[in-house]
C-alpha cells in the first residue's frame, strides 16, 4: 500500500500510475485510486479504461456518476473511502499538494494500516522544491511522509545530468528529515542511460508518460 | 528575510499560474488583491505561499468588484498592485476597470479565460478577447497581451507592469485555462540582472511641491460636472493611445511574404497554427503565420500590409469570432477575404487547422 503525495504537479499521478503498471506487470492485483477530490475531473479518468485494459483496477468517479466536478468537487467517492481494505495492492494517488495530503485522514484505516507508506514525489525543476533547504521545509508541511521518489525532470528537456542532480538533492534531504528514498523515476530512454540504480543507489524506476493522454 | 525572489537564470518546470506569481514576483509587484476563481486559483495561492518570504503583500477582498477597486487604489497609494481573474470574474472587473481607464490607473491583471457564465466551463475558452479588450463603459483604453506560452507568461507578466506604469494605462495579460493548469519548462530570471529596468511605482498623491505652483495638481477625476467636460478629458487619453500604439504592438509572424493564405489566430491557439503552417509548408501550401501579441492596440500597420497583399486569412479562435471581430476593423478597407475556423470554448489542434487550409485549398 504505497500513497503518493506532494506538491501540485510534481508527478505524483504520473508516478503512481507507472507504479501500479509496475505491480500489475508481476502478476499483482492491483488497485489504483483517485483521490485528487480538488480537480477530479480531470485527473485519472480519462485514462481509466486505458489502465483498466492493462490489469489494473481503477478507483475513479464516471463523468456520468456525478455532476458539478468541473472544479472544487468535494465529493469522496465512497469505495475510495474503504480503498485500504481491498484485496491486492492499493496505490493511492492523492493531488493537490499540502492540502491535498489531507484527503489521506478520510480514508478508513489510514492512521492504523501497519502496510500503509507514504510517499512524497519531488520535482527539482519546480521552485518550490528546487533546493535542499526548500525540500526540507515542504516535506515537513506535508504531514506524515515515509519516504521520498525523486521525480526531478525538465518535461522534454530532461537530461541524466539533471535526474542526477535530483537524485544527490533529494538523498540529502532524504538523509536530513531521517527517511529513505524509495526511487528515481525516470523516463525509460533515460532509464537505459543511468542503469538500475543512480549515482547515489537509489533503485531507479523506468516509467512511460501516461498523463499527457489525460486532460492535464 | 530572502533578497531576491530569483538569483540569475533558472530552468524550471512549473504550472501556468505558478508562472504568474514567480513573474509578479520578479517584477517586484508588492501587493495582489484577489478573489477566488478557477482557473486562476493558484495565481493566488503560490503568491500568497512565496509573498510573506519577500515582503510582499496579499489581500483577498469579498468578491471581484472589490478586488478590482482595492488594486486600483493600491496603485494609487504608489503601489505596484495586481489581480488576477477568470471569466465572470473579469465580468464583475469590468466595472473597476473602466474607473482604472478614466482615472489612468496602471493596474496590472491577469486574466485565465474559461468559458461561458459563472455556471459554464471552468477550464478554457478565449471567449474574454471581447470583455477584455474593450469591455467596461469605456472606450478600451487599455493593454491586452495574449501569451502563448510558459516563458511568454513570464516575461509579458514582468513586461506588463512596465507597461502599465510608463504609459498609466490598465494593462491586462490574457491567458487561458489551459495556460494556467499546463506544465511547461522556462527560463525564470531576475529582470534587472538580464538588463531590463523595472519601472517604480510613485504614489498619485501627497507629492512634494504646492500645487499650481511647483507641479500641476493631483486631479484624477472620475466625476465630471458636465458631458463637455468629460469629452475633453477623453481628448487627452486618445491622444496618448493612440502615441503609444505603435510603441508597444506586438507580434510574431513567418513565411507571410509570399503566402496566398496567412493563419491568425492568438494566444494558445497560435500553437497549433505554427506547427500547421510548418507542416503545410513543408507539404508546399503557401502560407503564412501571423500572431497578434497585444490584442489591444493591434499591430495594425502590420496587419494592414498583410490584409493589402494576401488573398485570404483564415482566423482560428476558441470564440465565435471575437479576435475576428478585432482583426476586421484594423483590415477595414483591405481586399483581404476573411474565412472563420471558430470553435467557440474549445482547443484547436494543428491536425484541425492543416485540415481547413487543405480543404480551402481544394
Amino acid at each position: 500500500m504505497e500513497a503518493y503525495i506532494g506538491e501540485y504537479a510534481s508527478g505524483k499521478s504520473e508516478v503512481a500510475v507507472n507504479r501500479a503498471l509496475q505491480l500489475a506487470r508481476l502478476g499483482r492485483r492491483v488497485n489504483l485510486v483517485d483521490l485528487d477530490i480538488v480537480e477530479p475531473c480531470y485527473t485519472l479518468r480519462p485514462i481509466k479504461r486505458k489502465l483498466r485494459d492493462l490489469g489494473i483496477d481503477v478507483l475513479a468517479w464516471e463523468t456520468r456518476e456525478t455532476m458539478g466536478l468541473g472544479e472544487a468537487g468535494n465529493i469522496l467517492r465512497p469505495g475510495n473511502r474503504w480503498a485500504l481494505r481491498r484485496p491486492g495492492d492499493v496505490i493511492l494517488d492523492i493531488g493537490y499538494g499540502v492540502e491535498g495530503a489531507k484527503t489521506l485522514h478520510l480514508l478508513e484505516g489510514a492512521e492504523t494500516d501497519p502496510d500503509l507508506k507514504v510517499l512524497a514525489v519531488i520535482n527539482i525543476a519546480r521552485p518550490v522544491t528546487g533546493s535542499l533547504p526548500d525540500i526540507i521545509a515542504y516535506v515537513r508541511e506535508l504531514g506524515r511522509v515515509d519516504g521520498l521518489i525523486n521525480n526531478s525532470h525538465l518535461g522534454d528537456e530532461t537530461t541524466v545530468e539533471f535526474v542526477q542532480e535530483g537524485a544527490a538533492v533529494v538523498t540529502a534531504a532524504a538523509r536530513e528529515l531521517n527517511l529513505p528514498v524509495a526511487a528515481t523515476t525516470v523516463l525509460a530512454g533515460l532509464a537505459r542511460e543511468i542503469g538500475p540504480q543512480d549515482a547515489v543507489g537509489n533503485p531507479v524506476w523506468p516509467i512511460t508518460r501516461y498523463m499527457p493522454e489525460t486532460f492535464w | 528575510m530572502a533578497d531576491k525572489p530569483i538569483e540569475g537564470e533558472k530552468r524550471v518546470f512549473m504550472t501556468g499560474n505558478e508562472v504568474v506569481a514567480w513573474a509578479a514576483l520578479a517584477a517586484k509587484a508588492e501587493i495582489m488583491y484577489g478573489y477566488p476563481i478557477t482557473p486562476q486559483n493558484e495565481i493566488m495561492h503560490y503568491w500568497t505561499r512565496m509573498a510573506p518570504k519577500f515582503g510582499r503583500e496579499f489581500l483577498q477582498t469579498e468578491d471581484e468588484l472589490s478586488a478590482g477597486f482595492t488594486t486600483a487604489g493600491g496603485v494609487l497609494a504608489g503601489r505596484k498592485a495586481f489581480t488576477a481573474t477568470a471569466g465572470p470574474g473579469n465580468t464583475l472587473m469590468q466595472e473597476p476597470m473602466s474607473m482604472a481607464e478614466a482615472m489612468r490607473l496602471p493596474v496590472v491583471v491577469v486574466v485565465q479565460q474559461r468559458g461561458g457564465p459563472s455556471t459554464a466551463t471552468v477550464i478554457y475558452s478565449q471567449q474574454e478577447v471581447t470583455m477584455t479588450t474593450m469591455g467596461g463603459n469605456g472606450e478600451g483604453l487599455r493593454v491586452v497581451y495574449s501569451t502563448a506560452t510558459h516563458q511568454e507568461l513570464f516575461d509579458y507578466t514582468i513586461k506588463a507592469f512596465n507597461t502599465a506604469w510608463k504609459y498609466r494605462f490598465p494593462t491586462f495579460v490574457l491567458g487561458d485555462g489551459y495556460q494556467a493548469k499546463m506544465r511547461e519548462s522556462l527560463t525564470i530570471y531576475d529582470p534587472e540582472a538580464r538588463g531590463v529596468t523595472l519601472l517604480p511605482a510613485e504614489a498619485y498623491l501627497g507629492k512634494p511641491g504646492t500645487p499650481g505652483v511647483d507641479r500641476p495638481p493631483a486631479q484624477y477625476r472620475n466625476t465630471y460636472n458636465v458631458e463637455e467636460e468629460l469629452y475633453e478629458v477623453l481628448q487627452g487619453y486618445f491622444k496618448d493611445y493612440e502615441k503609444m500604439a505603435p510603441e508597444i504592438a506586438e507580434f510574431d509572424a513567418f513565411d507571410t511574404e509570399d503566402a496566398d493564405l496567412v493563419v491568425i489566430s492568438h494566444g494558445v491557439v497560435s500553437r497549433a497554427a505554427k506547427g500547421a503552417v510548418k507542416e503545410l509548408r513543408a507539404a508546399g501550401y503557401k502560407v503564412g503565420y501571423f500572431r497578434p501579441i497585444t490584442l489591444r492596440p493591434l499591430p495594425v500597420k502590420e496587419l494592414r500590409a498583410l490584409g493589402g497583399r494576401t488573398k485570404q486569412f483564415l482566423v482560428a479562435e476558441s470564440a465565435n469570432g471575437q479576435l475576428a471581430r478585432l482583426l476586421k476593423e484594423a483590415a477595414y478597407g483591405c481586399p483581404v477575404e476573411m474565412l472563420p475556423m471558430y470553435k467557440p470554448g474549445v482547443g484547436i489542434t494543428t491536425e484541425e487547422v492543416v485540415a481547413r487550409v487543405k480543404e480551402i485549398a481544394g
